[in-house]
């Protein structure tokens, strides 16, 4: 008891050498030193630029005095000669969570239990628990002994450590990694302003969704702003306060994946903000927007491991986008420094941080220079967060922080033998220690034929003795010049034999041992042969790995190259115009330019042109779908009755596989909208299905804004089990009420800001501005006839309900989606001006539906209602085509009615009957070439083309297909090698794509998988 | 008197509390139908022809030729006569509106099931029933989930007063759920579905293996006492007296599943599903199992895979020369486009439209052991058959103007005809379509 207490003195009186803090009492005398060290005749890489030969290194109290080949050596220095060994810089990283309180995580399907629509952090602060600026990163901040001394390890003297939690997370600190007290440890608070996507640990209802979180954080923009400006006098707000005061520090945001980069950008520029972004690892794959955002990056080394993919069955669970990824993820660094994208890199995503080292080693395989990496490590990330003045690089002035080496900092062979934080010493190796390696004769007492062969690196050496032709290894551990070795010497008679010594100046170790039979023995071993570099190759000359190609988008049918637009003539075949020319035999249409140029017989063909044989073929517009939930990340924010101000083309996912399954079912055109968990839901996106792009360039520019509401059972919750039982409205009564309330709360704002946008510069000065409200602004679109509704409805009360509402509101509802009991009010309907948009035979998979009829479409086209057919999930989209011919069944229309109901009907409700939904000179080149009547159930696709460019043809099907099963079995190929070269790998997870619906509400519903095919 | 009938029934039907029409009574008199195309369900097409039909059993099927022996002649000439179509591992019957419990009948409590029966709670007055014949579907199998052994089904009639009047064939099988290679994990948080090894797998065989030795055992007892409910339904399984339907879907499950099946002696296994079958092809084949597909209106399985997959699998595995049949395995009322899965298949698949109406009415009814009654319009057989405005298996045409059941002529009004016709009068449309 008495010796553990005496090492813990120690080890505390040791820990005390450091720097005292001056308003600190003390108990004992002052032990203050002059701190004052020499490095000399060493490689000193004074940044990633300068590298200077058998240089010095001087520092005083911590900071860096000089360095240079002439330095003058103070008296008074301690003086290390470094001969052979090198200094650099010690490596910063910028997205740590080094020291910050522990994140409390819910269990998974938390969110299932009674919503919580209120913050219950308590104290004037945000009214969502989300939005939390006010964490103070300096504050919270804890020195971890663990944790310093794992980053220290791998040679990182400081970093930057913020609270990865919430959507808005505070500020960051600089803070090094020696092992202090905080106030010696805390270089500087307040260094950076951090954001994400992700609520974290909030059990607020609201935001459930990434686009309800960019609406959270944009939302949270304007009323830091309205605070600044005029909030102060109406309420307290510690959270908005905190926020305008990150204002002024460089953002940084926390970014999912690639598009997620490209999202928190668009956010950026919204509010002139120019965020620095922590990327995931796979902005490869969408480099060339990736470089267009402008932004710098944090760019995480968390390569995937390889997939087991031994058995040929089970290995096709694994995509082939995650076997690419997985042999492209360590190129990424490489190829963002060669885009000239600026990035830091960060140990944040590593699975441990101990793979640190080998994963970047792996990325310099693939092309990063060494010096970008050390660029990366640290005077990139010092710069962006403008801590250059502190960290980053050896500059006179700055933190003594260095690490000094034994070799080449990126050399396989390279020990980091000591971490210099603030000027104190952390010794990883002992840097005066001899080389030991080599060949020894072992005598063991009488035993003289043994040879002992120490290899491996200095420092981490491997032993292994040779007893005639039988080679063993011994266990060994060497502490400074004594020597402790255990080794079982002979199989036949087993028995352990202890060695224990100390080594001689020569080199030569000697000692006594006891063999197994408890004979005590002396012992020798003499150097034979000194250990020689058997020529090692530099791993920075080893030529870069052969790598598959990107695909556009990164998913098996992606497209080696964007696909382009193109001039086409299609000749000879039935054209379905949707004009009152009605379907022409035998006819000819002239593509380009991505538009219809002429529609005729026995057209010339243009130069360049390329000649579509269309004889026995039917050509037709692109359908379109008015209400689909594809290529989406999340469908419902279902946090609050009224999300009117997320957007949907906030989570467009371009790498959707769907999209390219319903180009493969001739759709063109999809209204991504949102899911019907709420009475006023959010914005709607509407895109091309253009295979290859990314988002942004899917969005059909100029097109109207929409926006999704919704009636009946959803929207009260009535399938949502007891727990949920709280949000208003639960019943349709409530529902009425809560759009007259959002709506006339919507005129008085719209009021209030056109008054004020009126007054003079002078009279502004004195007004306090109305506070900006994201929502109300879209719901005074509606009402200002700028942005359109698409209602979910099914029973006739409340389609009646809510054209009731619109007429004494002076709008009109747009369409009525789903609609199931349309045609009991179509004569309303019509007379309101309203289309419907509906599924042709659904019913029955709810209360709510038992009404529904597939003579719905026939009844309401009948009574003058604009009818489309829309499919709500992504299977169904994919045979519209049929789905339109059930019009023809059921309530006999003609089948050029039937026809446009999935074309020029959508297009109407859409508002984009000019560009769209027929074939007409000079509208939009969006066409399919079938190989039959599309109505017919034994219609396919040949050819579906989105102005111009051909994005799905069944003739390139099978060799896109071969292509794809190629490249699956070269990576699988060189995965088993990895696996046999000793790689970790990990099971195949068959990772489902998910369907969305209406009804799917992350964290809480569940049903939609289980009943995907059923629950509308 | 008749008026005051007639008002009540309109009265009925205005208020919404309207029923499904009465069932047909009996044939009472021989029955031709002439002039039409009559696919005869096992790849033969007789145009221009003649079928005669008598209590209930078809007398003659042929060219124009046929004599009609002085029955009623109905002329359907242009028309398609079709076999009854068999949808099986359905639910129709068992629930009516899938998100109010009190409807549903399917999923009983428990792992181990056999008993129950899902015969009994056949609900003939299911307003479904009506709208799916309307599409040709005369005979549904009422079919159990849940658990690993669900329960059995029956083959039943659409139209009948009662499940006892409706049904064709009582208890023809039980429903299997095979223990998965693949267990399913789902994440509400991110509502990812992530399929990984079932650890458990062994477990649940080794439980499987364990009641079915018992069972096959208990078989052999004379006077078994006590009296075992569960090993009792069983017992058909092992003299032929019943199929066995295992769901299954990747390709390892569907050979685990029909090697066990084997080996517990089983005779009559089939696998449903199978979404996967396209890889076990050969095994189907070399042990003759037949496969009923689920839905083929789903996406792929996998990422990679052909966009046309479940499309094609018909008709990769019929070509092969598997026994297939299609199904909406686990659906109620979407099981009325069942023959426009048929016409999907011949479509996509490269098979002929013959070949892919066996997919819904012979292979279906040699499957359920039902082939010598239903299944193809031949001499002896039932009189269950459809006429057809034109192609069965085509939306466009799809319009049946004529069922008969065991020949009696079904009433084809159903509740959306009803809401149809009501409010296409409100508006003064006119009656197209079906």
């Amino acid at each position: 008891m008495r010796k553990l207490f005496l090492t813990g003195m120690l080890a505390w009186g040791f820990a005390q050498i450091g720097w005292s803090q001056v308003t600190f009492p003390r108990n004992g005398v002052y032990d203050e030193r002059p701190g004052l060290y020499a490095f000399t005749n060493a490689t000193i890489v004074v940044d990633p630029k300068t590298t200077l030969e058998g240089a010095t290194l001087l520092i005083r109290n911590g900071r860096i005095e000089a360095v240079g080949k002439t330095v003058s050596i103070p008296a008074g220095a301690v003086v290390a000669d470094l001969k052979g060994q090198r200094i650099y810089p010690a490596l910063v990283d910028i997205d740590s969570d080094y020291g910050m309180p522990a994140i409390q995580r819910n269990a998974p399907g938390g969110g299932r239990g009674t919503p919580q629509y209120d913050s219950n952090k308590k104290g004037a602060f945000n009214w969502n628990q989300a939005i939390q600026p006010e964490t103070d990163a300096g504050t919270v901040f804890k020195a971890n002994v663990a944790q310093a001394n794992e980053l220290r390890k791998l040679g990182f003297g400081a970093v930057v450590t913020h609270q990865h939690d919430g959507i808005a997370r505070g500020n960051s600190a600089l803070v090094t990694l020696a092992d202090d007290r905080e106030n010696n440890v805390l270089i500087r608070d307040r260094v950076s302003a951090h954001y994400s996507f992700s609520k974290g640990t909030s059990t607020q209802t609201y935001p459930n969704s990434p686009m309800g979180a960019v609406a959270l954080l944009r939302q949270t923009y304007y009323d830091a702003d309205w605070y600044k400006k005029a909030g102060k006098t109406v309420e307290a707000n510690a959270s908005l306060d905190a926020f305008n005061q990150l204002q002024t520090l460089p953002a940084v945001f926390e970014a999912p994946d690639k598009l997620g980069v490209l999202r928190a950008d668009k956010i950026g520029e919204e509010f002139g903000i120019q965020y620095i972004i922590k990327s995931a690892g796979d902005e490869y794959q969408r480099l060339e927007e990736v470089k267009a955002t402008g932004a710098s990056l944090i760019v995480p080394l968390n390569f995937p491991q390889a997939f087991d993919v031994e058995d040929a069955w089970d290995a096709d669970n694994v995509t082939l986008a995650e076997m690419k990824h997985w042999e492209m993820a360590p190129a990424n660094p490489a190829m963002l420094a060669k885009a000239g994208v600026p990035f830091a890199l960060t140990t944040a995503s590593l699975r441990n941080k101990t793979d640190f080292w080998a994963n970047l080693r792996k990325a310099i395989e693939h092309g990063l220079t060494e010096q970008q990496a050390l660029t990366a490590l640290t005077t990139t990330p010092a710069q962006l967060l403008k801590i250059d003045n502190e960290v980053g690089s050896l500059k006179p002035g700055l933190l003594a922080n260095f690490i000094i080496t034994s070799d080449n900092l990126f050399s396989a062979d390279n020990v980091i033998l000591e971490n210099w934080i603030r000027g104190k010493q952390y010794v990883y190796a002992d840097k005066n220690a001899a080389d030991w390696r080599g060949t020894y004769n072992l005598t063991i007492g009488d035993r003289s034929n043994l040879k002992l062969t120490i290899t491996g690196k200095p420092g981490k050496p491997d032993y292994q003795i040779q007893a005639d032709t039988v080679k063993i290894t011994p266990k060994v551990s060497l502490n400074n010049d004594l020597i402790s070795l255990q080794v079982q010497l002979d199989k036949k008679q087993p028995g352990t034999t202890r060695l224990s010594g100390y080594r001689t100046d020569g080199a030569t170790w000697k000692g006594e041992g006891e063999l197994p039979d408890g004979k005590i023995v002396k012992w020798s071993a003499v150097s034979s042969q000194p250990f020689s570099l058997t020529a090692k190759a530099d791993t920075a000359k080893k030529t870069a790995p052969q790598l598959g190609k990107i695909l556009y988008p990164f998913v098996g049918m992606g497209n080696l190259e964007k696909p382009k637009a193109q001039t086409l003539l299609i000749r000879n075949a039935t054209v379905w115009t949707n004009e009152k020319d009605g379907v022409l035999p035998g006819a000819d249409v002239l593509v380009q330019n991505g538009k219809v140029a002429q529609v005729g017989k026995n057209l010339a063909v243009p130069a360049g042109a390329q000649v579509i044989d269309g004889t026995g073929k039917h050509l037709t517009n692109g359908i379109i779908d008015e209400h689909s939930h594809i290529a989406l990340y999340s469908i419902n924010e279902a946090g609050q009755s009224s999300t009117a101000e997320v957007r949907m083309s906030d989570v467009i996912n371009s790498e959707d596989i769907n999209i390219y399954r319903q180009l493969a079912g001739g759709v063109t055109t999809s209204q991504l909208l949102h899911g019907s968990a709420n009475s006023i839901g959010g914005q709607s996106a509407i895109v091309k299905l253009k295979w290859g792009e990314a988002p942004q360039e899917m969005l059909v520019k100029g097109a109207d804004g929409f926006i999704k509401f919704a009636l009946g059972e959803n929207v009260k919750q009535a399938n949502w089990g007891d727990a949920v039982r709280i949000r208003f409205p639960q019943t349709r009564m409530g529902v009425e009420q809560l759009y007259f309330d959002h709506f006339i709360r919507a005129r008085e704002y719209d009021n209030a800001r056109k008054t004020y946008n009126g007054l003079s510069t002078k009279e502004k000065a004195k007004t306090a501005p109305p506070r900006r409200d994201i929502e109300l602004d879209a719901l005074a679109e509606i009402l200002n006839k700028k942005r359109f509704i698409t209602c979910h409805s099914y029973v006739q009360s409340e389609i009646n309900m809510l054209m009731k509402v619109a007429d004494s509101l002076g709008f009109k509802v747009n369409t009525f989606t789903h609609i199931l009991e349309g045609y009991k009010v179509a004569d309303k309907m019509a007379k309101h001006g309203v289309g419907g948009s509906t599924f042709s035979d659904w019913w029955a998979y709810k209360m709510e539906v038992k009404d529904a009829i597939p003579y719905n479409a026939a009844l309401m086209a009948r009574a003058g209602v604009t009818v489309s057919i829309n499919s709500d999930d992504a299977e169904m989209a994919r045979r519209l085509n049929q789905e339109a011919a059930k019009a023809v069944e059921y309530g006999g229309m003609s089948e050029e009615d039937a026809w446009k109901m999935v074309t020029l009907n959508p297009a109407k409700l859409l508002h984009l009957d000019s560009r769209l939904g027929s074939i007409r000179a000079g509208k939009d080149a969006d066409l399919v070439l079938w190989n039959n009547n599309p109505l017919a159930i034994y219609a396919r696709p040949e050819k579906t083309i989105i102005e111009g460019t051909v994005y799905f043809d069944a003739q390139d099907e099978d060799r896109k297909r071969d292509e794809l099963q190629k490249e699956r079995a070269r990576l699988i190929q060189k995965m088993l090698t990895a696996k046999t070269g000793g790689a970790s790998t990990q099971r195949p997870t068959f990772r489902r794509q998910r369907m969305w619906h209406c009804e799917d509400v992350e964290g809480v519903m569940a049903e939609g998988e289980q009943r995907a095919g059923q629950e509308k | 008197m008749k008026h005051l009938k007639l008002s009540i029934f309109l009265l009925a039907s205005l208020s919404g509390f309207a029923q499904n029409p009465a069932p047909a009574g009996p044939q009472v008199r021989a029955i031709a139908l002439t002039g039409a195309t009559i696919h005869v369900g096992n790849g033969q097409v007789i145009t221009n022809g003649v079928i005669l039909f008598d209590k209930g059993i078809i007398t003659a099927v042929g060219d124009g030729n046929t004599p009609t022996n002085g029955a009623e002649v109905i002329s359907v000439a242009g028309k398609h006569v079709y076999p009854g179509l068999i949808s099986p591992a359905a639910t129709v019957g068992l629930q009516e509106f899938a998100s109010v419990r009190a409807t549903l009948d399917y999923q009983e409590t428990g792992a181990l099931n056999p008993n129950v029966r899902a015969l009994i709670a056949y609900n003939t007055d299911s307003e479904v029933i009506p709208t799916i014949r309307n599409n040709g579907l005369l005979m549904t199998q009422a079919v159990p989930d849940g658990g690993v052994i669900a329960g059995s089904s029956s083959v039943m009639h659409t139209d009948g007063w009662n499940w006892e009047d409706a049904v064709l064939k009582a208890d023809d099988g039980l429903w299997l759920n095979w223990p998965g290679y693949f267990a399913r994990s789902f994440d509400f948080d991110t509502f990812a579905v992530s399929l990984k090894k079932n650890e458990q797998q062994q477990d649940g065989i080794n439980a499987l293996t364990a009641t079915f030795s018992d069972a096959r055992a208990y078989a052999d007892l004379k006077n078994p006492a006590p009296k075992n409910l569960k090993l009792e339904a069983m017992k058909g399984l092992f003299d032929g007296s019943k199929c066995l339907y295992i769901r299954a879907s990747y390709g390892k499950d569907i050979i685990e599943a029909i090697k066990f099946a084997r080996q517990m002696g089983v005779r009559k296994p089939v696998i449903v599903g199978a979404e996967d079958a396209g890889r076990v092809v050969d095994f189907l084949k070399e042990n003759n199992v037949p496969v009923i597909l689920g839905a083929m209106h789903r996406l792929p399985t996998l990422q990679d895979e052909d966009v046309y997959l479940p499309y094609k699998l018909p008709g990769l595995l019929q070509k092969a020369g598997v026994l297939v049949s299609l199904s909406y395995d686990g659906e109620w009322w979407r099981t009325r486009n069942l023959p426009f899965q048929a016409g999907t298949a011949a479509g996509f698949s490269g098979i002929d439209k013959e070949e892919a109406l066996k997919m819904i009415t012979s292979n279906t009814a040699r499957i359920m052991g039902i082939d010598n009654v239903v299944g193809t319009l031949e001499k002896g057989k039932h009189a269950t058959l459809v006429v057809s405005k034109g192609d069965l298996l085509d939306m466009r045409t799809n319009v049946i103007e004529h069922a008969f059941i065991q020949g009696r002529h079904l009433n084809l009004d159903d509740k959306h005809k009803r809401l149809y016709h009501m409010y296409r009068e409100k508006y003064g449309q006119p009656d197209l379509g079906k």
